[in-house]
């Protein structure tokens, strides 16, 4: 009952639609059915039509708000549109049927990518009957797993029986068709907010997975992990399944899983660093390869988490370069704007720690710049180099920095503060007493002042020298710049840039040809393959 | 043995020790080496797996605690380094199961402080990162490194050395004392740069020397500086100038390189 509850609470579009649909087929399964079957095989034939998928998006998007706009006066029609909604998901759904079977023959990854791509599109107009009727057609009759997957979506086996028409009677299932079944009632249960079941889903679908070693389920089993985590994340048991995730990792990098190593290595550092365990987390790091043909999405994340761990270990100019790759790694759309919020924030203090100044135009940016607010107040300050101001912007934004874990990062940046506004005064002035020093940094005593700027000459900050007796800072007359050997370093830095630079873009050049070269010849097999299929596409 | 038979036997005798106003340390340090035996063939040295029951925690938490302090006691750091070690089990992954126990923080605190006195500034920000937020601004005994750490990476090290009297308690001296002696050389090595010339009364307080001319003098010897009875004043040695020489090496071998790289391109 309660779950039902909380489906129909949420006030989206798609839940009353569901409701809709659920109301109407106890009522009358026999008629909605048939529609729903024939329509879904006209629609199958259209789809086929159809080349690309997002226009169907489009489609499907528009017609919904039509159903919402209309919504009092043509309930017949509505239904019929829900109806017709449904037809074209389970259509989807048994496309990427016959895609992930056309994997298994072809020993193929790409064509198990193409399923999950269509995951995100799929997830947003998924219901219980759509999986139900999905999950009754996939599966032999007297199936196990088919009775327990139904009772997940609460729906009676028993009603199986006058759906049994099937025309397709299957005999037996592929582990990945049924693994991806799997994944979608998961998927179902954790948008319904079922977390119970969720997890009680979860946890026997990671032991099917473990029981079973083909290569051919290696995405699909990455995908179920992430979300056996995040079920536990949601209901705060994170720490739980530490072990389980450690075992699972071993088992992935047996048999080379790489999918599932790189997702579970980054479900662990998660982990460590929902607890704050950064040198478990470090540890975990140095005593894992994390696996080149990982995925860009899972690679932008583990170089954030290196970032994280680096920066908090002060080795500033590594965790920069982690940074600016996960940056750059991670797909720049609005459905990523959490990600790219959270590595910004911390790139941010990163750059302010190793002494250089972000660019404005980082903060301009309309997915970052509300969230950025509070960081570009500590930059301006730290830029100043003014004390008091930092702490007043410090004790005013205190809590949104605890809350990105930040804050023991900024507290750190009292420093530089210091330092930019001892530079400030060693530029403006050639001596200036450190009484004056004390009261323009707001520091607390001269001879605070006096070890301070000691430090900051012997640090390399300033060029100066402090007369002790006289009390007072002196700053040293610039050398020029061109009697030192200071350009050729300079120079000698840029000229093996640009070298290194011509030498990986011939490298990737070679490769790439190489790659193409592959892949045309491997199209040519396949297009000679499934000739007919995919000639009926255009 | 169980648990009860060690701790009658053991157990309440060294916490008798340690507790009386003058613990006999030694005698503490037999306790605690039979202990740990006991322990770890109790499996609770470093519990894992099957969870014991709380009483044998609490138990086996308290010999650990007492044996950290022993440690500082004795001077012993690599060992109050393994208690500290042990310990972060019954803090960390225990918390929920144990009720916290009030040495928790101060040793936690002298863990940071070990830390900095080692100069291990990176593990003593990964240590910071556990503590509670709350805590790292209100508890006395984390305060303390927190605001010590603060003061070294300034530079004002006169804070430092005043910090020396405000410890929270006795133990944290032991630590302090240890990062006296490396503040000292810091200030040495700055001074050496910010300074062309320094009266050696001055050097004195600047370097905390406590009105004792000779420990000076011994200091001025060890870095190596120059002293002119005459002025009374200490002479630092400018070691950076005038010594630009052209790096002819390093200049043929990148020349060398450029060609190399150059042919390769054309």
């Amino acid at each position: 009952m309660v779950q039902k509850k909380n489906s129909n609470n949420t006030p989206t579009r798609r839940s009353t639609r569901n409701k809709k649909s659920a109301e109407e087929e106890p009522e009358q399964p026999k008629p909605t059915k048939r529609i729903t079957r024939s329509l879904a095989k006209k629609l199958e034939e259209e789809s086929k039509n159809k080349v690309t998928e997002s226009s169907e998006d489009v489609e499907m998007a528009v017609e919904n708000q039509d159903v919402e706009m209309a919504q009092a006066e043509e309930i017949d029609e509505d239904a019929k549109k829900a109806g017709e909604a449904d037809a074209l998901v389970l259509a989807d759904i048994k496309q990427n049927f016959i895609l992930l079977e056309r994997a298994v023959a072809t020993i193929e990854s790409r064509f198990t990518t193409r399923v999950l791509r269509t995951t995100a599109s799929i997830r947003k107009r998924l219901n219980a009957n759509i999986l139900a009727q999905a999950i009754k057609e996939a599966f032999p009759r007297d199936s196990v797993d088919k009775a327990r997957l139904l009772s997940y979506l609460n729906k009676d086996s028993v009603m199986e029986i006058d759906a049994e028409e099937n025309s397709r009677e299957a005999t037996s299932i592929l582990p990945e068709i049924d693994l991806y079944l799997h994944l979608l009632v998961l998927i179902y249960l954790l948008d319904k907010q079922d977390f119970d079941k969720g997890i009680l889903l979860a946890n026997e679908t990671i032991n099917k997975i473990k029981n079973t070693n083909r290569r051919t389920l290696d995405q699909l089993s990455a995908r179920i992990y992430f979300f056996y985590a995040r079920f536990y994340e949601l209901t705060g048991n994170l720490a739980e399944i530490r072990p389980a995730l450690l075992a699972a990792q071993r088992t992935a990098t047996l048999r080379h899983d790489d999918d599932s190593q790189a997702t579970l290595i980054n479900l662990l550092l998660r982990n460590y660093f929902h607890y704050n365990l950064y040198d478990q987390a470090d540890k975990l790091v140095s005593k894992t390869t994390f696996p080149e043909t990982a995925g860009n999405n899972q690679q932008a994340r583990y170089m954030y988490y290196l970032g994280r761990i680096k920066a908090i270990q002060l080795d500033y100019t590594l965790s920069h370069t982690h940074l600016l790759q996960a940056i750059r790694k991670a797909p720049q759309n609005t459905a990523t704007a959490g990600f790219q919020q959270a590595v910004y924030k911390l790139s941010i203090i990163v750059q302010l720690l190793m002494g250089e100044i972000p660019e404005r135009s980082i903060f301009r940016q309309p997915v970052l710049k509300k969230p950025l607010i509070p960081y570009l107040h500590i930059v301006q300050v730290v830029r100043i180099g003014d004390l008091s101001n930092f702490q007043e912007t410090l004790a005013k934004y205190g809590d949104v920095f605890r809350n990105d874990k930040t804050y023991t990062l900024i507290l750190r940046l009292r420093h530089n503060v210091i330092k930019t506004g001892i530079r400030m005064i060693s530029l403006s002035y050639s001596r200036i007493p450190l009484r004056d020093i004390c009261l323009k940094l707001h520091l607390d005593s001269e001879e605070d002042a006096e070890y301070i700027v000691a430090k900051a000459i012997r640090d390399g900050v300033i060029d100066a020298i402090i007369d002790h007796e006289k009390g007072f800072m002196k700053s040293k007359e610039i050398v020029d710049i061109y009697s030192t050997n200071e350009p050729q370093i300079a120079f000698h830095q840029r000229i093996s840039f640009c070298l290194n630079l011509h030498n990986e873009k011939e490298l990737a050049s070679a490769e790439a040809l190489r790659e193409r070269e592959r892949e045309l010849a491997q199209e040519i097999a396949e297009g000679e393959m499934d000739e007919d299929d995919d000639v009926a596409d255009f | 043995m169980s648990v009860v038979s060690v701790g009658s036997q053991l157990y309440e005798p060294l916490k008798k020790e340690f507790n009386s106003p003058n613990p006999n340390l030694e005698k503490c340090g037999t306790y605690l080496a039979k202990l740990k035996i006991s322990l770890s063939e109790l499996a609770l040295l470093l519990p894992e797996g099957e969870i014991p029951n709380t009483e044998e925690l609490l138990i086996a938490r308290d010999i650990l605690e007492i044996g950290a302090y022993w440690s500082v006691q004795v001077k012993d750091i690599p060992s109050f380094e393994r208690y500290i070690a042990q310990l972060q089990t019954y803090y960390s992954d225990y918390s929920s199961l144990l009720p916290p126990s009030p040495k928790m923080y101060p040793l936690i605190g002298l863990n940071l402080l070990r830390l900095l006195s080692q100069n291990r500034i990176a593990e003593f920000h990964t240590a910071l990162e556990n503590i509670d937020p709350q805590q790292l601004l209100e508890n006395v005994y984390i305060k303390h490194p927190v605001h010590l750490e603060q003061c070294l990476m300034e530079g004002s090290y006169n804070k430092v050395w005043n910090a020396r009297a405000e410890v929270p308690a006795a133990e944290y001296l032991f630590f302090i004392d240890i990062l006296m002696g490396t503040i000292r050389n810091e200030i040495a090595s700055c001074s050496e740069k910010a300074y062309s010339s320094l009266p050696l009364a001055d050097a004195e307080t600047l370097l905390f020397f406590n009105n004792s001319l000779h420990e000076v003098m011994n200091f001025v010897h060890e870095r190596g500086w120059v002293v002119k009875p005459a002025e009374n004043k200490i002479y630092f040695t400018t070691k950076d100038e005038n010594k630009i020489e052209i790096p002819s090496t390093s200049i043929i071998q990148h020349t060398l390189n450029y060609a190399r790289e150059l042919e390769q391109i054309v």
